[in-house]
């Protein structure tokens, strides 16, 4: 046994000689010790076979799902807002609930881009390429809802302070402008994050289509690869790049949700002025984010038999964080109960009475099931290791989130401080039928993701390959 | 080939007891010139701040499990032996559970314990105060006592249990007890947040009773991971330039921790911000109140020094890489932010101790120096239980199934 060379400006201790370790090996990133061409041809294989027929009856459905968003969105234009179901008092419902749903997706892609890398979770390589890309599509569905919300949609650049001269001055004071500069500094950071990471392999699909005499696809994949040979220089500064866009993107997704959370948190409204929501709400995204992984990457490793590259150690590792985060969300809200019972403020205590148990406790308990118990039974490896049952748990944590931001802006605007003014919302069929199809809009980009960009990193696999290791994967010394 | 190096002698642990026992005769001595409530807030002061450290060492053995981490297993070891330290702060709380149960001293340090507790003002009694009527079935002396004697209680259990698998570890070099270690962790987390949590709640925050924040308890943990993060360092240092850990420590191993303290330090900023922040931005009175006490007098410079020195300064600093690995500017940082801990802590409790017409006594008085005794004969206590231990174990988990490549630690090896 000896130290690392840093260490040995003195004699090897004592103890180093009796340092002998306990066998309990790490579970393999790549299963059955799958070589570097393998690698290669799995993943280029999915672009470079016919397209499956699965592939154009979903993407079909998707497009005729999207019609749904496109069509809400066209009436929604030219009739004005109030064909939504907002009315006073609820005059933020589904598109607000929408946009932090969507949002909150996005950010299991820049979790485990970024956060995972740097916190160097090997096991990402094989995820993180397929969150990414849900990071962009979820980021585009939240960003329909406000824009749209505003009215005149033509406007909207009116939002950006680059409209002084038509002395429209946006109110600075208010977080809906701060998630404007948020979502989109987050869309760009996220697009650069991913595009970065994809070109030392559009460049192999170049050089594949090449090869094959594929003229226009090589030339198009050779675009986008920017003249990338994989030269020690370019991966140097590949690597570099890819580490500062990882440092610029984790405070990111801290500070998109913080500011999502400060929609709500910086008013007086009961049920939404507490301390805790920043955290809360990024804990909340994170398990959103990461239920929606599962609820997509489990069906493409089925489909296209990945189960080499996302091994059950995978789908472990992403059960404990949504059991992770899940927990966290389950302790925010029974935090805020309890503070809404120890502040003593009437008003507040209401709040989440009328939660748990107003004419709305319905959405309540649907969420405290699906976002508190359901990621309790991740605490068991029948179920981490049960890929149907996985699934069905993931899309229950898709339908919690989704009501958890429900029951936080409609419970509380429903019934607030003057009982005179209460009401009962429900969303009109236009609300409904634009965000059903928003599914579609995003299916179908993930649909075009599959089947034209590879939907994992080669390179970072390889290197988590036990060829890669020096040490030849064994107890690395 | 050189012969291998032995270890040096252990180090001597009755020089930490008697610097913990000078500490503690020093603020009994404060008595003398201060008043027995004082003195109280002072040691609440000083427990408060050791067992903060000590949670966070808790926590991140227990996140070490958890993680399957490898490099910090160096490091694991010497929070294993501090670890047994939560067994001597329980006693060293004990005197505060006493005074509590004094008739005639009980609502001295918490007022609500006494229900003929006058309040500021001259606005009647805590008996008859209807705010306190509403929390009295959680703020009560029973609750408290059961409360404070679980929170000890699942420490030292999840303590013992860790200290044990590891420690058997070392005999045998069978790999169930790190498999039993990983499940007491996920186990162990929940419980500790949960503890740590509402002992923030029932021990600082309730001081001053009125006042809530669902932050609070995100708040403590960050200090607590802070507070261990920084002493980890210590230790590392402390143990290298002794010999001990020469030719096992790595820059790697600072590296990491350095990247740690600054991610807390990141941490702490963002909850710290977003507490006061929303609290600034509602402005509503009964939680404003908190943060105006803690503007008044010599307070409003605390919060700037806290604002600055335990944000901004780390944050800035530990930016470098040079900062995290040279022992000679690491060192210094992880101080500052022991000591900003302190004063954080000294934040929270001290102001609720008020004058007649309600206002926060000074900051620099007598009370802070008893608070700093309190800190060094607490202190002492824990460096000794250390150091006790020290010597009853190998200097690192010799039969860890991470040991080896800790030890080859090196950053591009994304472990």
């Amino acid at each position: 046994m000896s130290a690392h060379p840093d260490s040995a400006a003195v004699g090897a201790p004592a103890v180093l000689a009796e340092v002998k370790p306990a066998v309990l090996p790490r579970p393999v990133l790549v299963a059955n010790n799958r070589n570097y061409t393998w690698i290669t041809d799995k993943i280029c294989s999915l672009i470079e076979g016919p397209t499956p027929t699965w592939w154009w009856v979903c993407f079909i459905v998707a497009i005729f799902v999207a019609s749904f968003t496109i069509a809400g969105l066209t009436y929604l234009v030219g009739t004005g807002v109030g064909v939504w179901g907002h009315r006073s008092p609820v005059n933020w419902a589904w598109d607000i609930v929408n946009f932090v749903f969507w949002i909150g997706i996005g950010h299991a892609g820049t979790l485990i881009s970024a956060i995972l890398c740097l916190l160097r979770q090997k096991w990402r390589t094989s995820i993180n390429r397929a969150a990414e890309a849900m990071t962009i599509f979820a980021v585009a569905c939240a960003g329909l809802f406000p824009l749209f919300h505003v009215g005149r949609v033509w406007m909207a650049w009116y939002l950006f302070p680059i409209s002084n001269a038509n002395a429209i001055w946006q109110n600075f004071r208010s977080p809906l402008e701060w998630d404007v500069f948020a979502v989109s500094t987050y869309g760009t950071v996220s697009v650069c994050f991913w595009y970065v990471g994809l070109i030392p392999d559009l460049a192999v699909l170049r050089d594949r289509f090449t090869l094959a005499g594929h003229n226009l696809r090589a030339w198009l994949y050779g675009l986008f690869a920017m003249g990338w040979r994989g030269s020690n220089r370019h991966w140097r500064n590949y690597e570099m790049a890819y580490l500062i866009l990882a440092g610029i993107s984790t405070p990111l997704v801290l500070s998109v949700h913080t500011i999502v959370s400060f929609d709500f948190a910086v008013s007086l409204l009961p049920g939404w002025h507490t301390t805790i929501f920043p955290p809360y709400f990024v804990a909340g995204a994170i398990f959103s984010g990461f239920g929606m992984v599962l609820t997509l990457m489990l069906p493409l490793r089925a489909i296209y038999h990945l189960e080499d590259l996302i091994t059950q150690y995978h789908i472990d590792n992403i059960c404990k964080i949504t059991l992770a985060t899940g927990t966290m969300v389950g302790y925010a809200y029974a935090m805020e109960f309890f503070i809404a019972w120890y502040g003593s403020n009437p008003y507040e205590g209401f709040a989440f009475i009328n939660r748990a148990f107003g004419n709305y406790a319905w959405a309540y308990w649907i969420m405290i099931t699906c976002n508190v118990i359901t990621p309790q039974f991740f605490w068991f490896k029948a179920v981490r290791q049960n890929t149907t049952l996985v699934w069905v748990l993931s899309i229950f944590v898709n339908v919690g989130m989704w009501f958890e931001r429900f029951v936080i802006i409609v419970t509380s605007l429903a019934r607030d401080f003057l009982p005179s003014s209460w009401g009962y919302y429900s969303p009109s069929i236009v609300e409904i039928f634009t965000f059903f199809g928003t599914f579609g809009v995003f299916s179908t980009l993930f649909l075009l993701f599959i089947r034209f960009l590879p939907i994992m990193p080669m390179a970072e696999i390889k290197a988590v390959t036990q060829q890669a290791d020096p040490h030849g994967g064994g107890d690395r010394h | 080939m050189s012969a291998p190096v032995p270890p040096p002698p252990a180090p001597r642990s009755d020089q930490a007891l008697y610097v913990g026992l000078a500490g503690i005769a020093t603020t009994g001595f404060g008595l003398m010139f201060s008043p027995l409530k004082m003195v109280a807030f002072a040691w609440l002061v000083g427990v408060m701040f050791w067992t903060a450290i000590t949670i966070g060492m808790l926590l991140l053995v227990l996140i070490h499990h958890i993680f399957d981490a490898s490099w910090s297993t160096i490091i694991r070891r010497q929070y294993e032996h501090w670890l047994s330290a939560f067994k001597w702060l329980a006693l060293l709380f004990l005197p505060l559970l006493v005074l509590s149960w004094m008739p005639r001293h009980s609502g001295l340090v918490w007022s609500w314990m006494d229900p003929a507790t006058p309040l500021p003002g001259g606005h009647g009694t805590v008996g008859t105060d209807v705010l306190y009527v509403k929390k009295s079935a959680f703020l009560n002396l029973n609750l408290f006592t059961i409360a404070t004697i679980a929170f000890f209680a699942v420490w030292v259990f999840l303590s013992c249990k860790l200290r044990k698998h590891s420690f058997a570890q070392d005999a045998d070099g069978d790999a169930v007890w790190t498999l039993k270690n990983r499940w007491w962790a996920a186990a162990g987390i929940p419980l500790a947040a949960l503890s740590l949590t509402f002992a923030s709640i029932l021990w600082v925050k309730s001081l001053e009773y009125h006042w809530f924040s669902t932050m609070y308890g995100v708040w403590f943990f960050s200090n607590c991971v802070r507070g261990a993060l920084s002493m980890g360092v210590l230790m590392m240092l402390w143990l290298y330039h002794r010999g001990d850990y020469a030719g096992l420590l790595n820059r790697n191993h600072l590296h990491s921790i350095g990247q740690l303290v600054f991610a807390f330090t990141v941490f702490w900023g963002y909850v710290s911000f977003s507490q006061y922040f929303l609290i600034w931005n509602a402005n509503i009175p009964e939680e404003t109140f908190w943060y105006n006490l803690r503007e008044q007098g010599d307070w409003y410079w605390v919060g700037m020094l806290i604002l600055f020195g335990h944000f901004f300064v780390p944050f800035l600093y530990l930016l470098s890489y040079k900062h995290k690995v040279v022992h000679a500017w690491i060192r210094p940082i992880v101080i500052w932010v022991l000591a900003l801990i302190f004063v954080d802590i000294c934040y929270n409790i001290l102001p609720a101790i008020k004058d007649a017409r309600g206002d926060p006594l000074p900051f620099l008085s007598l009370t802070l120096l008893w608070s700093l005794t309190a800190v060094i004969g607490v202190g002492g206590i824990c460096v000794w239980a250390y150091l006790r231990s020290f010597p009853t174990t190998k200097l690192i988990p010799i039969r860890d199934p991470r040991i080896a490549e800790c030890l080859v630690y090196h950053e591009s090896s994304h472990e």
